[in-house]
């Protein structure tokens, strides 16, 4: 018997996270050189914002299950009691506010508190994967994690960077004295610079002693992130290595298809009008930074200072719309979830994700004010292999 | 001093056995605007790329530059301004003797690709590789010197003129490399062909015209399945199957249906068949609806194993490749990854491996890879074109069927 998935989605419409996502449980996709059919079966869908374009009854129709008013019925079929295996839950596009730090509030936490809900007046719980980081706020976050525990349910969340391609294939070998890490990203805030985020900590929680949580935060822009970079706060020579794996530098290239070494000649800062640096310090002294430098590159790139293996650099692999093949590499980690039983990487890696991405913005909020972040003294151990595709 | 006498009796010429500190280099080009091969190639030897977490600047000086056809959007003006150590030359002969007389410089760039060329009546490209490479020899007979030369993508349109540039640099014993990045570049996955496989069968699918990106779906293949038990045998013939003959050949199975699936599994630019869905598997009758006259070149090595290129324009457009191998269920698979400009890049970053692997010919005298890999694709390239020249018939390819060459231990694809 197929495992049995409910759908619980602010939207389902081309392109969103929940069609790309979903339509893999319902038509398969590629994997491993071959046309994956995952043994699941999609019975339930909620659906929080029909906009233009919703597919949900489409797919309903076509793919024979329903669509349910609330999530209480959608994890019951409509029935008295939890009737599905598994949860893919999706709080990503839709129209939700804004709160004063800029974060959109999607209502992941919402959606799963409802699942948490079902699942302890049934006395039964099942696998809930959450796409993206869990909610917008860390003791939201938290809490969801927590329930998890409490419960013994397995739990996966994230963002596909970290399982996606990598140019070029690296792992960072488990228990490596990483000495410094710094991440490359471009777009907005706060949907893309999670992404960067979570590629970072895939790769940092390997370090020797694993994660050990977060200290300190600062957020900082304009011109103080150029300064901070002359001040040795982060390092030049890393970002110079993670760009060296860009295929998308702007400016001189974009004129004439030139390559480009963006640091050295000193173009960056003309083509970066808006820098921001995420200045991320670790409970065991490690320094992590997330440079978002829109203007100079459009990919997510990666370098570390690796003891005995120098400066480690690569770039994580977005691959072309519409295919977003990275998301079938995320799919394939949720499906081993489903199918296991068993999360395939923690799900504190987005835990303390989340929590650091909401200090950062509180840091900008305070006009770039360092801040201390006991409450992210997250610890956890990074799995053997770090499951990126590979494959 | 070589004499006349031995040059025309086929002594070899001197390639000095060191190669000097800093190679000097020439760039012979057919144009050099942006986005051409020229820009490409010859802008990573101006200004360096990123290597290894660096940005690289080869250790080499590019001392001059020859432009054939210099047409209005040509960037070779403004590159000779920025960089006053290139000087522009008026003929190929003068650009590798610097006005000396002599041949003056350590290793050349032979990039004869895009620009204003006839097609002749079977629709090839008179791309002027080998009248190039003739000016090049020349020069090395006249100065009792040679280099290395680099020639990009496949040797002469016309067969005899491409086993003669293979012959000569024989004959001359220099240095010769050749051929596409995609040998060369990204894979996903990153994985190599096992050393000394039992290949069965092997395919790429790909995209792009006859006479172009033939040749890369060409070279996809056989840097795959040159690493086979035996080393590379040759090839025998040449079937290429056009339009509905592509159809009816899929329907009977001359190439497997499972391997081209495998390959288009690799795909990260499968055309959706469906509007709604942004990465499903085309049926059949969706495939005939994507699919703009389909090509086909299905080969046969001399040792048996079966190969073909699949050129699946309107579903892919990236280079994907499977192979059936002993001792393996499933079809090993993958893809030569292409960041291709404009749409998702600035920067054609696959020619940076490319480049790499150039740059180590010049700076040690030893091709990285042998120039028979791309002596043998670019007589499969024009058997391909024969072949749909001659109404889509099997063409035999005697003078291909003993190309027989042992791939280096380790490929030289972009893996660090």
């Amino acid at each position: 018997m197929p495992k049995r998935v409910a759908i619980l989605t602010t939207i389902y419409r081309y392109l969103s996270h929940a069609q790309h996502m979903g339509d893999r449980l319902l038509i398969g996709y590629p994997l491993h050189g071959r046309w994956h059919k995952p043994d699941l079966q999609v019975v339930s869908l909620y659906v929080d914002q029909k906009p233009k374009g919703d597919q949900s009854e489409e797919r309903a129709r076509e793919f024979g299950f329903k669509v349910y008013p609330t999530i209480a019925a959608a994890l019951r079929q409509g029935g008295e009691k939890l009737a599905v295996d598994a949860v893919l839950l999706i709080g990503e596009h839709g129209e939700y506010p804004k709160n004063e730090l800029g974060q959109v509030l999607y209502p992941r936490y919402e959606f799963f508190k409802q699942c948490v809900d079902v699942f302890e007046k049934d006395g039964r719980s099942v696998p809930v994967y959450n796409d993206k980081h869990l909610s917008y706020r860390f003791e939201k976050a938290k809490w969801m994690v927590d329930q998890s525990r409490r419960m013994g349910f397995p739990m996966l969340a994230g963002s596909s960077l970290p399982v996606t391609w990598r140019l070029p294939d690296v792992e960072i070998p488990l228990n490596s004295e990483i000495e410094e890490a710094l991440m490359v990203g471009v777009g907005g805030s706060d949907p893309m610079d999670y992404h960067a985020l979570e590629a970072m900590q895939s790769m940092v929680e390997r370090r020797k002693g694993g994660e050990t949580g977060v200290k300190s935060v600062q957020l900082i822009d304009g011109e103080a992130v150029w300064k901070a970079g002359e001040d040795g706060r982060w390092s030049k020579r890393l970002l110079t290595a993670a760009l060296s794996r860009s295929d998308s530098p702007q400016g001189l290239s974009l004129t004439d298809g030139r390559p480009q070494d963006l640091v050295g000649s000193g173009e960056l800062r003309k083509l970066v009008k808006a820098p921001a640096a995420y200045l991320i310090e670790r409970n065991d002294g490690l320094r992590t930074t997330l440079l978002m430098l829109n203007g100079a590159v459009r990919d997510y790139t990666f370098a570390a200072r690796v003891k005995g293996q120098g400066i480690v650099s690569t770039q994580f692999f977005l691959s072309p719309v519409p295919n977003v093949t990275y998301s079938a590499c995320l799919v394939s980690k949720i499906e081993e979830m489903y199918v296991t039983g068993k999360a395939p990487y923690p799900v504190e890696r987005t835990l303390i994700v989340s929590g650091a991405l909401e200090s950062c913005l509180q840091s900008r909020h305070k006009g770039g004010e360092k801040l201390e972040t006991p409450h992210l003294a997250v610890r956890y151990r990074a799995p053997k292999l770090s499951q990126h595709m590979r494959g | 001093m070589i004499t006349r006498r031995q040059v025309i009796a086929g002594a070899p010429l001197l390639v000095s056995a060191a190669p000097p500190q800093r190679p000097k280099i020439a760039a012979i080009c057919t144009t050099y605007f942006q986005y051409s091969h020229s820009q490409h190639i010859v802008d990573r030897f101006l200004i360096g790329y990123g290597w290894n977490g660096e940005h690289h600047k080869p250790p080499m000086d590019l001392v001059s530059l020859w432009v054939d056809q210099v047409g209005e959007k040509d960037l070779s003006p403004s590159r000779l301004k920025e960089f006053p150590s290139t000087k522009g030359y008026p003929s190929i002969a003068e650009a590798l003797t610097l006005g000396t007389g002599k041949l003056a410089v350590d290793g050349v760039l032979l990039i004869g690709e895009h620009g204003r060329y006839p097609r002749n009546e079977k629709g090839q490209r008179k791309y002027p590789r080998y009248e190039f490479f003739k000016e090049i020899v020349k020069v090395f007979e006249s100065s009792g010197r040679a280099a290395p030369v680099f020639n990009d993508k496949h040797l002469s349109w016309h067969w005899p003129w491409a086993l003669e540039m293979y012959e000569t640099s024989r004959r001359l014993k220099f240095p010769f490399m050749a051929g596409s990045s995609l040998p060369v570049t990204w894979r996903t996955p990153s994985v190599e062909m096992p050393d000394g496989a039992r290949v069965r069968e092997a395919l790429c699918v790909g995209y792009g015209g006859v006479d172009s990106y033939d040749f890369h779906a060409l070279e996809t293949v056989q840097c795959m399945v040159e690493r086979r038990k035996g080393g590379e045998a040759g090839v025998e013939w040449l079937h290429a199957y056009r339009g509905e003959n592509f159809w009816k050949a899929m329907a009977e199975g001359v190439w497997s249906k499972d391997l081209m699936e495998a390959a288009l599994c690799r795909s990260h630019t499968l055309k959706p068949s469906r509007e709604g869905f942004n990465n499903d598997f085309p049926t059949l009758d969706s495939m005939r609806r994507l699919m703009k006259d389909p090509v086909a070149y299905v080969y046969q090595h001399s040792d048996g194993l079966k190969a073909a290129i699949l050129l699946m324009n309107g579903l892919v457009q990236d280079f994907n490749f499977a192979a059936r191998i002993d001792g393996r269920r499933e079809p090993f698979s993958t893809q030569m990854y292409l960041p291709m400009p404009p749409a998702r890049t600035t920067l054609a970053n696959f020619f940076t491996p490319l480049v790499n692997n150039v740059e180590q010919m010049f700076l040690t005298g030893n091709p990285t890879y042998p120039v028979e890999r791309t002596l043998l694709t670019t007589g499969l390239t024009a058997a391909g074109v024969d072949s749909l020249h001659e109404g889509q018939k099997r063409v035999e390819t005697p003078h291909l069927a003993k190309i027989a060459y042992a791939a280096p231990k380790q490929s030289t694809f972009w893996r660090t």
